[in-house]
């Protein structure tokens, strides 16, 4: 075989199976991200083939909207909720399962990370059925302790109703990120444990100056894909249990983007919205990944 | 040599928390199970914890299975996750052994691209993504959602495999390569067959991942002939305003539960291997 066939042969091999997937790739996710971008220039129902070019004039017209504003403040509501929540219950169990030598450590694990295999669809409609106002799981359990049968409407109400949403989220994220400290801990060296313990540091002195600086790189990881994963994906619990209502109150960017397009064919809009939803989950992600660094300097 | 928590009430403190949390996860499940067993005269009349009276009302079963073409779903769900992840699950595993072994112009690059896409919103490009389908003629059709889950789950699956190829002892491909197997053939013959521990994480994370994806199927399916099992969820519960079966619709919920249930009870440590490895980007 000469040596120019070989190569030849190398580079169609590797056409070949780079090729099919690129452009699979191109076509499903890349060109409909530059499309969004194109999108949100224009003001477009969609269903015509007219569209006008205005530029900007989404964006402006985006701030001005007190439903777009609100949705940018609830959706960060989730994000300091869901960080606090998750973390601080989810490293618990991290270090519980794994440093406290409970029994049944591993099945707890095991069952801890049911939730996020489980289709958020599910999660949205079981936790609406605690919530409902006749036969709901809160409802009766509060009437336990009441003359009068309690009969309030959790999703219902004109402000905080984006408190109501705030449980699921944080119930149904535990389990993952429990499993990443879980794994974080366990790359610790039992010998630092093993020394500090001679020196007669306590469970809380080992947490705090060993496994915290340990697996704050993977806490950091942690922090900023909760707040990822809820700027991107939030929406679909909210579209489930609320649809953004009552009266918008609940709606994130995800959630009035999709009513914006598919409910109410403004997809130029819908489509800024989306942009800002990606400006927003880049900044964010930079600042934090600042704000959180520091804190490791602090630490160690 | 470790003592763990010395304290007992602090450990009878933190058991409790744990029991509780465990609690909170199960007792969902098996109230989905309970309800799934009653008519909506119990749902009114009892308390939500209530046991089911007998007789038990396994007809909610049948009633969803056949009456809401739940028998439909669940094949349109098993084709459209078998499908996707099959084909995502092929096209990740040859870029990703290409980007592993073979240096050529441009490949750093390309690695970055798949990369830095799982920071893109999925959302950004739903809008464009339903009328690039519907020019395409790809509304509407099981087909349609294979491709767009299929390309949805490249990165993942690129970004994981890369690793496990390059884990890989090159040894083998290359003693392949002297015995005159082709590249394809090493690919093919030599290196899947070694990749399969990896490639079987990415397919399980991927199933469950796509078996739950409600939004795309949302938008890109509205023909309930072929609607995926979240999908029929989604309506069934925006028209239980409308009409009240309390009943069939746990015992919606919980056929769609209980195969990732059973995926995840057999694939547990695949799942938790997948996922550490795809969160540390």
């Amino acid at each position: 075989m000469k040596p120019v066939s070989e190569k030849r042969q190398r580079n169609l091999f590797i056409g070949t199976f780079i090729i099919p997937t690129f452009v699979f790739f191109c076509i499903f996710t890349i060109y409909p991200v530059v499309q969004a971008l194109y999108y949100s220039l224009f003001d477009w129902s969609g269903m015509s083939e007219h569209k006008t070019f205005i530029g900007l004039g989404n964006f402006k017209d985006m701030f001005k909207d007190p439903i777009v504003l609100r949705a940018i403040g609830n959706d960060y509501f989730l994000v300091v909720g869901k960080i606090v929540g998750i973390m601080i219950i989810a490293t618990f169990f991290a270090v519980a399962l794994t440093r406290f030598k409970f029994k049944l450590a591993g099945f707890f694990r095991s069952i801890f990370f049911i939730p996020n295999v489980i289709s958020v669809v599910v999660i949205g409609v079981l936790w609406n059925f605690i919530y409902n106002p006749q036969i709901g799981f809160l409802n009766a359990f509060l009437s336990l302790f009441t003359e009068e049968k309690v009969d309030i409407a959790w999703l219902g109400f004109t402000s905080h109703t984006i408190w109501m949403l705030l449980p699921p989220a944080v119930w149904a994220g535990i389990g993952f990120y429990m499993i990443l400290i879980i794994a974080a801990i366990q790359n610790i060296p039992d010998s630092f444990y093993e020394a500090a313990e001679l020196e007669g540091a306590g469970q809380w002195r080992q947490f705090r100056s060993i496994t915290v600086p340990l697996v704050w790189e993977q806490m950091k990881v942690s922090i900023i894909n909760i707040m990822m994963t809820t700027l991107n994906g939030s929406f679909v619990i909210v579209w489930i249990m609320t649809e953004g209502g009552p009266d918008n109150s609940t709606q994130v960017m995800g959630s009035y983007l999709y009513q914006m397009a598919f409910r109410q064919y403004h997809f130029g809009f819908a489509a800024a919205i989306g942009v800002l939803i990606l400006g927003l989950s880049l900044i964010t992600t930079v600042v934090m990944q600042r704000l959180l660094r520091h804190e490791t300097v602090e630490l160690s | 040599m470790h003592s763990g928590i010395k304290n007992p009430v602090v450990k009878i403190i933190f058991y409790a928390i744990l029991v509780i949390w465990g609690f909170s996860v199960l007792y969902p499940l098996l109230w989905t199970l309970l309800d799934a067993l009653k008519d909506n005269e119990q749902f009114f009349f009892n308390a939500p914890w209530a046991l089911p009276e007998v007789p038990l009302i396994w007809s909610n079963f049948s009633y969803v299975w056949s009456k809401y073409n739940f028998d439909r779903y669940f094949i349109n769900s098993i084709v459209v996750t078998g499908g996707s992840t099959l084909l995502g699950l092929l096209l990740s595993a040859m870029t990703a052994y290409v980007l592993a072994r073979y240096k050529f112009r441009g490949s750093g690059a390309l690695y970055l691209l798949y990369i830095s896409s799982m920071m893109v919103p999925f959302i950004l490009a739903l809008i464009p993504l339903f009328f690039l389908m519907n020019s395409l003629g790809l509304i509407n059709t099981t087909i349609g959602l294979v491709f767009v889950y299929a390309s949805s789950v490249l990165a993942f699956g690129i970004f994981v495999l890369v690793g496990f190829f390059k884990s890989l002892p090159k040894e083998l491909e290359e003693a392949s390569i002297i015995d005159g197997a082709s590249h394809y053939g090493t690919f093919f013959r030599v290196m899947l067959p070694l990749s399969q521990p990896g490639l079987i994480t990415v397919g399980i994370v991927n199933v469950l991942n796509i078996w739950n994806e409600y939004i795309v199927g949302t938008i890109l399916i509205n023909d309930p002939k072929h609607y995926t099992l979240p999908v029929e969820i989604g309506v069934m519960q925006a028209e239980m305003q409308y009409r009240t079966e309390w009943g069939p619709l746990f015992a919606a919920l919980l056929m769609t539960i209980v195969p990732v249930l059973v995926i995840y009870i057999v694939f547990q440590r695949k799942i938790a291997s997948g996922i550490t490895a795809g969160a540390v980007k």
